[in-house]
């Protein structure tokens, strides 16, 4: 039945949103984030994950690129998501240290019952800037799989930038994270 | 045999209704309805029923539920006090999820989420809550509340639409959405208070998880949620269920409240389960709880190190003074959480303290070298300077 659950929400999903090829090479989004891919990535554009964009390799349902081009101070991560549910917001300040940013992201990700279990949190230069990477393991809670995830972040001028990518443990994670990691070596923040 | 199951069936069906005003009867009138048999595939409840198998099924290889089987066991032992003789058809699962919930379903599968364990002070709270699921399972109130949906015009529109299979999945959503009406629970509330007080324990402890409940939904409903709480609206008023188990309490006096046996069996899994509640991210009902957990425990310092955890993270006006006050405290515990040193060292490098950041975060790498933030910490010791 969750199976189910799972296959009808990616359907309901692919049919409020709109699809867009990326395009090979440099990719603005947003005002003040580029990001250059190769590959076949694809932008779905659909409500309850704004202010992120979604873009994916294998499909929504499978492995998901979460891309933040600028969060700004006291904006909620994903409202749209937990708009019936009378759980609070995670919400951004420009004042969060590295650790706050991280479970921010924590609590995003498994506000839905997953789990999250935190591997690793280094320094890492993102966009030019000082930043951070994470690495994770998650199972979703809605059908039971186990997400591999790395996410990549900075505050520059009081608005966040981050990369957060995640898939299955086997097969499709290992598949794409070099690619992954090499589009946030990549990204330029102006 | 048919016509001894048709007896059977009539029995059960005259027992449900002689019971069916439950919480309106003595404490010692309520008799426990025989084991059940699997019902006739066929029929309504028997598609329920393989409905819950296949459930069963999945979550048996779900990655969610504990592996544990000595907590495992021990809350199936206490559900089985509880259950006395349909103590065989009940099978339990700890499912690791930090939200409050039991269920129990007509099949006799029960699910105990994480959240609802962390919650417990106690045994007899825990048999408070496992008894009233099997209050539900013995009243059959799942198939009495399908069929109260089955009923209604919408389904029927349903069954139409996707046949019979469909309609009994569509039901259970139904069902489940809707939960059980006021009427169920206040009937469950009292067959389960009569289990308790059968098995040994104390009834007055059931009154007391209905109250900590209700205060972590006032926190984070800022007002009484009976109103605005989902949870509170499909269920008898807060004050109301409270009061009545209170009163049940007094017909039904003695017993234990196991907290020494509790404590040591979900010992090993505070740490978890107090981390996976400060992710939830819902700061005020997670204040509640820590701060009810520092009033208890035998060993509050890891209570105090999440509590610090959730005012630092929360960081309205103040808290950072309230997380380092609960910093400090968890740091001087005999067995310390490591991390408390690496909250103490955040919050020094936050305000400009870099000799007490330095020590506090030099103890934290010392303490977990092998920590996920190892490495970021080294870089802040390396930025202070040594």
């Amino acid at each position: 039945m969750k199976n189910l659950l799972v296959v009808l929400l990616a359907m309901l999903l692919a049919a409020c949103a709109s699809v867009k090829k990326v395009e090979s090479g440099a990719n603005p989004v947003g005002d003040r984030m580029s990001i250059t891919v190769d590959g076949n990535w694809n932008h779905l554009d659909f409500p309850g994950l704004k202010p992120a964009q979604v873009w994916t390799m294998e499909g929504i349902a499978i492995d998901e690129l979460l891309v933040y081009p600028g969060i700004r101070d006291g904006q909620a991560m994903h409202p749209e998501f937990s708009a019936n549910s009378r759980n609070k917001d995670f919400t951004f300040r420009k004042t969060m240290q590295t650790e706050e940013l991280v479970s921010m992201f924590e609590g995003t990700l498994s506000r839905d019952g997953s789990t999250f279990k935190l591997k690793k949190v280094e320094p890492f230069a993102f966009g030019g800037k000082k930043g951070f990477r994470f690495e994770y393991e998650r199972i979703r809670k809605v059908d039971g799989v186990r997400l591999s995830g790395i996410g990549f972040g900075a505050v520059d001028r009081e608005e966040l930038f981050a990369l957060v990518y995640q898939a299955p443990r086997l097969t499709f994670f290992p598949r794409h994270q070099a690619r992954v990691e090499a589009i946030a070596k990549a990204v330029v923040i102006k | 045999m048919k016509r001894r199951q048709i007896l059977a069936a009539g029995c059960a069906c005259c027992a449900s209704l002689a019971t069916s005003r439950v919480w309106a009867q003595p404490a010692e009138s309520y008799l426990v309805p025989e084991r059940f048999q699997r019902p006739d595939l066929a029929s309504d409840e028997g598609g329920l029923w393989a409905m819950m198998d296949r459930e069963e099924k999945l979550l048996r290889r779900s990655p969610l539920v504990l592996r544990d089987a000595r907590l495992t066991t021990y809350v199936q032992d206490i559900a089985c006090r509880l259950g006395a003789g349909h103590c065989p058809d009940i099978r339990v699962f700890l499912v690791r999820t930090p939200q409050f919930n039991a269920s129990m379903a007509p099949n006799g599968m029960m699910q105990i989420w994480t959240g609802l364990l962390l919650r417990m002070d106690n045994e007899a709270q825990l048999a408070a809550v496992i008894g009233h699921e099997i209050g539900h399972y013995l009243q059959r109130h799942t198939v009495e509340r399908l069929r109260d949906i089955k009923s209604r015009a919408a389904a029927s529109q349903v069954l139409g639409l996707f046949g019979l299979v469909g309609a009994i999945g569509s039901l259970v959503v139904l069902a489940s959405a809707y939960g059980y009406s006021r009427d169920q629970e206040r009937e469950a509330d009292r067959i389960g208070a009569w289990l308790m007080h059968r098995a040994g324990y104390k009834v007055a402890e059931s009154a007391l998880v209905w109250n900590n409940l209700l205060d972590e939904a006032r926190a984070r409903e800022g007002s009484e949620p009976s109103q605005t709480s989902p949870l509170f609206a499909t269920h008898p008023a807060p004050p109301e269920r409270r009061d009545t188990l209170a009163l049940l309490a007094k017909d039904l006096p003695g017993g234990t409240d196991g907290r020494e046996n509790f404590t040591a069996q979900t010992a090993p899994y505070l740490a978890e389960w107090q981390e996976d509640e400060v992710k939830r991210g819902q700061y005020a009902e997670s204040l509640v709880l820590l701060s009810r957990r520092i009033a208890t425990d035998n060993a509050p310092g890891m209570a105090r190190y999440y509590r610090g955890e959730v005012y630092r993270l929360r960081g309205q006006a103040g808290d950072l003074d309230l997380a380092w006050t609960d910093y400090q405290a968890a740091a001087a515990d005999a067995s310390p959480q490591p991390q408390a040193f690496r909250g103490i060292g955040l919050l020094a490098r936050q305000r400009g303290q870099k000799e007490d950041a330095r020590q506090a975060f030099a103890r934290y790498v010392e303490l977990a070298p092998e920590a996920p933030d190892a490495a970021l910490i080294k870089s802040y010791l390396e930025e202070l300077g040594s």
